[in-house]
C-alpha cells in the first residue's frame, strides 16, 4: 500500500542535514519568532492602561471561530474575500498538513493507503487555492491598485516570499512525482494513475519529464529545492514579527480580546490623567487600543467606507490605527529613558500623530467598525483623541458655543428650556405632563425635534400620530434635557454626566413603562449609556413603537401610499442598535414599495452629522456625505421619496438634495410623515396639508 | 502683570422680559442671569495676558445670586483667585454706577497692574461701568479695546474706532481697560474641570461696604416708543430709481 515517505529523496549525509534543519533549525527560528514577537506585544501592557477584557470566554472563542476562522468579515466584498480566502485557508491547510506529517513521521503512522491520498488531494487542491488568491493579489496590488491598500515593497515582499513557499513545496512534489514516475520503486506502491490524485502537482512534473531530466538530475534538483523551501520558511519565521503577514497572529488575538462587555453603543468613560482627561500621549490608550494597531492589516476597508475620508477631510480610521502603531514602533526610546532615569518624557500623541482636524472630522458613524475584518475599535480611540483635545482648548468656535448654549440652557439651540415644549401648543389636544400625570409612554423628544423650527410640524405628526395609535404618551416638557449622545462623542464626558444627571433627576419622578425618542441619538444613549439605578428601563424608538401599534393593530393604515421609497438607515439606530426591519416593516405595511440603496443596513453611508459635526465648522469640502448619499438614491430608478427616522437627517438631507440640484427628482420625507398620512382620517374639506395649527 | 477681571451678571435674553410697574425695572422675580458675555473676552484676554508675561488674574464680580459657577469656570480656564462681592440687596440689579462703586472698592484688594472688563453690557450699551471705575480710582481709562500687548514693560492698548480705525494707546502706569473682544473667542472650559474646581477652589468673599453711587437717576415712566414716519420705497426698473434717488438727493441738497 503507498504511504508517506518521511524525507523522500534525502539520503546520507543530506538526510541527517534535513532532520537537523526539521528538528533543529527550524524550531529554533519558531523561538526567535516568539522571542521577537514577545519583544513587540509586551509593549501593549507595558504602555497601554489596563482594561479587562477576560470576560465571557465562550463568546470570545465563538468569535474567533467566526472572525478569524470564518472570516466572515472578509468575505464582506467578494474579490478581496475570495482573494484573502485563497491565500489564508491555503496557509491553515499547509500548517495542518505540515502538522499531520510530523505526526505520522514521529508518533504514529497513519498517512498510508487512501487516507494518504486523500491527504495530498487536499493539500494540492489547497495550493491551487493558493495560487488563485496569490493572482488576485498581484493584481490588486499591481493593477488595480486601490487608494486605500497600502503599497509598499514590505507588503510586495510579503506576498512574494509566501508565494515562493507555497511554489517551492509544489516544485518538490512535482520533482518527486516526476522521478516517482520514471522510477516507481522509488515510492512502493505508486503507479501512474495515482499521479491525478495531485493534480497540479502531476501537471508541473509533465514539465519536468517533458524537459527530459534524468532522476538522478530530479532527485539532485528535488533537493536543492527542499532546502529553499526550509530556508524560505526560516526567513518566514524569523521575520514574521516584523512583517506585513504578523496579522495572522495579531488578528485573531484581537478577535479574540473584542469588545463585549459593553454593547456597541456604550463608550468606556473618560481616563483621567492628571487632570487631563482621554488620550493625550500614546500610554493614555489602554493595551487593548494598542493591540488594536498591531493586529491592523491595513486592508484599507475602513477608509473606503468612512465618510469623512470620502468628502475629502484629513481623517482616515486607518492611519489612525497606524498612527498608534507607528507610535508604539518608536516608543522603546521613551521606556528606556524612563527605566534609566525615570524620567521618560511621552511625545504628545493627539495633535501630533493624528492632526486635530482628522480627530474632529469623525462623525462616530461606525462604519469602519462595521467593516473591519478585525474588529479594530476605530471610534472609542478617536473619541479619545477629542476627550483630550477638548480638554486643551482645540475644538473649533462652532462647536465650542454649542457645548455653552449646551451647559448652560441643555440644549444645543441656545434656547430657553421654557420654549422645549413651544411646539405642542400647535396639536388641538393637550399631551400629558408626566411630571404631573403617570402614562405608559415616556416620549423623550430631543433637541432637533423640539426646538428646529423646521421640524415643528413633523413632531406635531408624530404626536398626532402617538394619539391616533391610542398611546398613553407624556412629556418631560421642559424638564428634558439633551440627553448627550453626541456631547460625548465630542469628548465632553462632564457634560454628558452632567445633562444625563439632570435628565435622571426628572424621570426618577416619573411614572411610565417605557421611553420612546424621535431621535436615534437620544435613543442610543438613553438605552445604552443611562445609569438607570440599576433597573431596566426599555427604551425604544418611534420606528420600532409604530412598527408594533401597526402589527399589533392599535393603528391601521386607511390607505395604501403608492409610493415608491429608498429608507436610509441612521447610524445610530442601526450600526449601533441593529434596528433595521421595524423601519422597513413600516414602510412596508403602508403599502410603500421599498427600493435599497446599495449602501444600506449596516452599510448606510452616514448624513455627516453624527458624533457632534452637526455642530461644528465644515471646511474644505469636496462632497459632503448627505450629497453623495442622495445621489445615491436618485440613481434609483423610480424611487421618488427618500425615508429618514432621524431629525437630524430629515434637515441634512433636505439640504443635500437643493445643493445637489434634486429637487423634483426626490424628496426627503420623514417615516412619521408617511405614516400620518397613510392613517389619517379623511377630513371634510378636500384633504390638503394643513400643515401646523390646522383649523 | 497682576490682572483684575471685573465680570457681572446681565439679564439672559433668551427668556421672557417683564418689566415690574411699580419699579420700572426688569421683573427679577422670573429673572434668569448670565455672565457679560464681553465680561468673559476680558478674562479671556487676561489669561492670554498671563500666559505669556506671568502675573496673576483675580476675577471680581457681584453676588446677584448663582454666581458661583461662573466663578469655578473663571477658576477653571486658569484665574488664580475668585472673588464675590456679597452684601445686602446685591441680587435686586444695580445701576452702573452703583456696580462701579462696588467695583472700585473691591478692586483695590487685590494686586492689579491692569483692571480689565467688558466694555458694555446688555444692562449698559453706553459703556459706563469701566470709565466709572476708572475715574473712582484715580486711573485711566481705554474702551473698546481689541488687544493688549506687553512689551518691554510697557502696555500698549488697541482701541477701536468707528469706521474701521485703529489707535494702539501705551500706557504708563495702572489702567482700566474696557475690552471689546479678546484677540481669540473666549476658550471653553470642559465641565469635568469646572466640576474639579469647584472641589478645589474657595471664592473668596468680600463685604460690599458703603459704596454708594454718586448719581442714581430715577424712572419716572416708561412708553413704548411712537412711530413718527416710515420710509419711502424706491421702486421701479434700476434706470428709474437711480434717477429717483439722484432727484431726491438734489432736493434735499445732499449733492450739488
Amino acid at each position: 500500500m503507498i504511504e508517506r515517505i518521511n524525507f523522500w529523496g534525502l539520503h546520507g549525509a543530506w538526510h541527517t542535514l534535513a532532520v537537523v534543519v526539521t528538528y533543529a533549525a527550524l524550531p529554533l527560528c519558531a523561538l526567535v519568532l516568539l522571542v521577537r514577537l514577545y519583544l513587540r506585544i509586551r509593549l501593549w501592557w507595558q504602555v497601554g492602561r489596563p482594561e479587562p477584557r477576560w470576560d465571557h470566554i465562550n463568546m470570545r472563542v465563538q468569535r474567533l471561530l467566526k472572525y478569524a476562522i470564518a472570516q466572515v468579515k472578509v468575505w464582506r466584498q467578494a474579490y478581496p474575500g475570495l482573494m484573502h480566502f485563497g491565500l489564508a485557508w491555503g496557509f491553515f491547510v499547509f500548517f495542518l498538513g505540515t502538522a499531520l506529517a510530523t505526526i505520522d513521521a514521529d508518533i504514529v503512522k497513519f498517512l498510508r493507503g487512501p487516507l494518504y491520498l486523500g491527504y495530498k488531494l487536499l493539500l494540492d487542491v489547497f495550493t491551487v487555492i493558493f495560487l488563485v488568491g496569490f493572482v488576485l493579489a498581484g493584481y490588486r496590488r499591481f493593477v488595480q491598485r486601490p487608494e486605500r491598500l497600502t503599497l509598499t515593497s514590505p507588503f510586495a515582499l510579503a506576498l512574494g516570499l509566501i508565494f515562493l513557499i507555497v511554489f517551492t513545496g509544489l516544485a518538490t512534489e512535482s520533482l518527486r512525482l516526476a522521478s516517482v514516475a520514471l522510477q516507481p520503486e522509488l515510492q512502493p506502491g505508486w503507479r501512474p494513475a495515482l499521479g491525478w490524485i495531485t493534480p497540479a502537482g502531476w501537471l508541473l512534473a509533465q514539465l519536468w519529464l517533458a524537459l527530459g531530466l534524468t532522476v538522478p538530475a530530479l532527485t539532485q534538483i528535488h533537493l536543492a529545492t527542499w532546502l529553499v523551501h526550509a530556508g524560505l520558511v526560516a526567513i518566514f519565521l524569523v521575520t514574521l514579527p516584523t512583517s506585513a503577514l504578523v496579522h495572522v497572529i495579531t488578528s485573531p488575538l484581537n478577535v479574540f480580546f473584542s469588545q463585549l462587555d459593553r454593547p456597541d453603543g456604550r463608550l468606556a468613560p473618560a481616563f483621567q490623567r492628571d487632570g487631563l482627561a482621554g488620550v493625550a500621549t500614546l500610554r493614555d490608550f489602554t493595551w487593548k487600543q494598542l493591540m488594536d494597531a498591531d493586529a491592523c492589516t491595513e486592508c484599507g476597508r475602513c477608509q473606503d467606507v468612512c465618510p469623512a475620508h470620502a468628502s475629502g477631510q484629513p481623517l482616515s480610521p486607518k492611519k489612525v490605527i497606524l498612527g498608534i502603531k507607528n507610535a508604539l514602533t518608536t516608543c522603546r526610546a521613551v521606556l528606556r529613558g524612563r527605566n534609566g532615569n525615570g524620567q521618560g518624557e511621552w511625545p504628545p500623541f493627539t495633535g501630533a500623530v493624528v492632526e486635530d482636524a482628522a480627530a474632529w472630522a469623525c462623525t462616530t458613524c461606525r462604519a469602519c467598525v462595521a467593516e473591519c475584518p478585525v474588529l479594530i475599535e476605530h471610534v472609542d480611540a478617536i473619541v479619545d483623541l477629542r476627550r483630550c483635545l477638548l480638554a486643551q482648548q482645540r475644538a473649533d468656535g462652532q462647536l465650542t458655543t454649542s457645548l455653552s448654549n449646551l451647559r448652560r440652557y441643555g440644549n444645543s439651540f441656545g434656547k430657553s428650556d421654557k420654549q422645549r415644549a413651544k411646539w405642542t401648543t400647535g396639536l388641538d389636544f393637550k399631551l400629558k405632563d408626566i411630571r404631573k400625570q403617570p402614562a405608559k409612554l415616556l416620549w423623550f423628544v430631543g433637541d432637533y425635534a423640539s426646538y428646529s423650527p423646521a421640524l415643528t410640524e413633523i413632531t406635531q405628526a408624530t404626536a398626532r400620530v402617538f394619539q391616533r395609535a391610542g398611546l398613553d404618551v407624556g412629556l418631560l416638557y421642559d424638564a428634558e434635557r439633551n440627553a448627550g449622545n453626541d456631547l460625548r462623542r465630542v469628548g465632553e464626558e462632564g457634560l454628558f454626566e452632567l445633562l444625563g444627571q439632570k435628565n435622571l433627576a426628572a424621570l426618577e419622578k416619573c411614572q411610565f413603562e417605557q421611553i420612546v425618542t424621535t431621535d436615534p441619538h437620544s435613543y442610543n444613549t438613553l438605552k445604552n449609556e443611562y445609569a438607570w439605578n440599576g433597573q431596566s428601563v426599555p427604551v425604544y424608538h418611534y420606528a420600532e413603537t409604530l412598527d408594533q401599534a401597526l402589527r399589533g393593530g392599535q393603528l391601521s393604515p386607511l390607505r395604501k401610499l403608492d409610493t415608491v421609497a429608498t429608507y436610509h438607515d441612521p447610524c445610530y439606530l442601526g450600526r449601533y442598535n441593529g434596528v433595521y426591519d421595524a423601519p422597513r416593516r413600516v414602510l412596508a405595511a403602508l403599502g410603500c414599495r421599498l427600493v435599497e440603496m446599495p449602501r444600506h443596513r449596516d452599510r448606510a453611508l452616514c448624513c455627516g452629522a453624527g458624533g457632534g459635526r452637526i455642530w461644528m465648522e465644515e471646511k474644505n469640502v469636496k462632497e459632503r456625505p448627505s450629497e453623495n448619499r442622495v445621489r445615491e438614491a436618485a440613481q434609483l430608478a423610480g424611487v421618488q421619496v427618500f425615508v429618514v427616522a432621524c431629525p437630524k437627517d430629515l434637515t441634512m438631507f433636505r439640504d443635500a438634495v437643493k445643493t445637489a440640484g434634486l429637487e423634483g427628482r426626490l424628496v426627503v420625507r420623514d417615516l412619521i410623515e408617511l405614516v400620518d398620512e397613510a392613517t389619517r382620517p379623511l377630513e371634510p374639506a378636500p384633504a390638503v396639508n394643513a400643515g401646523a395649527g390646522a383649523p | 502683570m497682576d490682572i483684575v477681571v471685573l465680570c457681572k451678571f446681565v439679564p439672559d435674553l433668551v427668556e421672557d422680559l417683564e418689566i415690574d410697574a411699580s419699579t420700572h425695572l426688569l421683573d427679577r422675580n422670573f429673572l434668569r442671569l448670565m455672565p457679560n458675555e464681553l465680561d468673559d473676552h476680558a478674562l479671556e484676554e487676561a489669561l492670554l495676558l498671563k500666559e505669556r508675561h506671568g502675573g496673576t488674574v483675580t476675577v471680581v464680580t457681584v453676588d446677584a445670586g448663582d454666581v458661583d459657577e461662573a466663578l469655578y469656570t473663571a477658576a477653571a480656564k486658569g484665574a488664580d483667585r475668585v472673588v464675590k462681592i456679597v452684601g445686602e440687596g446685591l441680587d435686586q440689579g444695580l445701576s452702573s454706577q452703583r456696580l462701579a462703586a462696588l467695583f472700585a472698592q473691591a478692586a483695590g484688594e487685590w494686586p492689579h497692574d491692569l483692571i480689565l472688563t467688558g466694555t458694555q453690557a446688555v444692562d449698559d450699551l453706553d459703556g459706563f461701568a469701566g470709565a466709572l471705575v476708572a475715574a473712582r480710582l484715580g486711573m485711566p481709562y481705554v474702551g473698546y479695546v481689541t488687544k493688549v500687548a506687553s512689551e518691554n514693560g510697557a502696555v500698549v492698548a488697541r482701541k477701536e474706532y468707528p469706521g474701521g480705525l485703529n489707535a494702539d494707546i501705551e500706557i504708563v502706569g495702572q489702567a482700566v481697560l474696557g475690552i471689546q473682544s479678546a484677540e481669540k473667542p473666549p476658550r471653553y472650559v470642559v465641565t469635568s474641570k469646572v466640576m474639579a474646581a469647584m472641589k478645589s477652589v474657595t471664592i473668596e468673599e468680600f463685604e460690599a461696604g458703603d459704596a454708594q453711587a454718586d448719581l442714581e437717576l430715577p424712572i419716572t415712566g416708561m412708553a413704548v416708543p411712537q412711530s413718527a414716519a416710515h420710509a419711502e420705497m424706491i421702486v421701479g426698473s434700476v434706470t428709474e430709481v437711480a434717477e429717483k434717488l439722484a432727484k431726491l438727493l438734489r432736493e434735499r441738497g445732499l449733492v450739488a
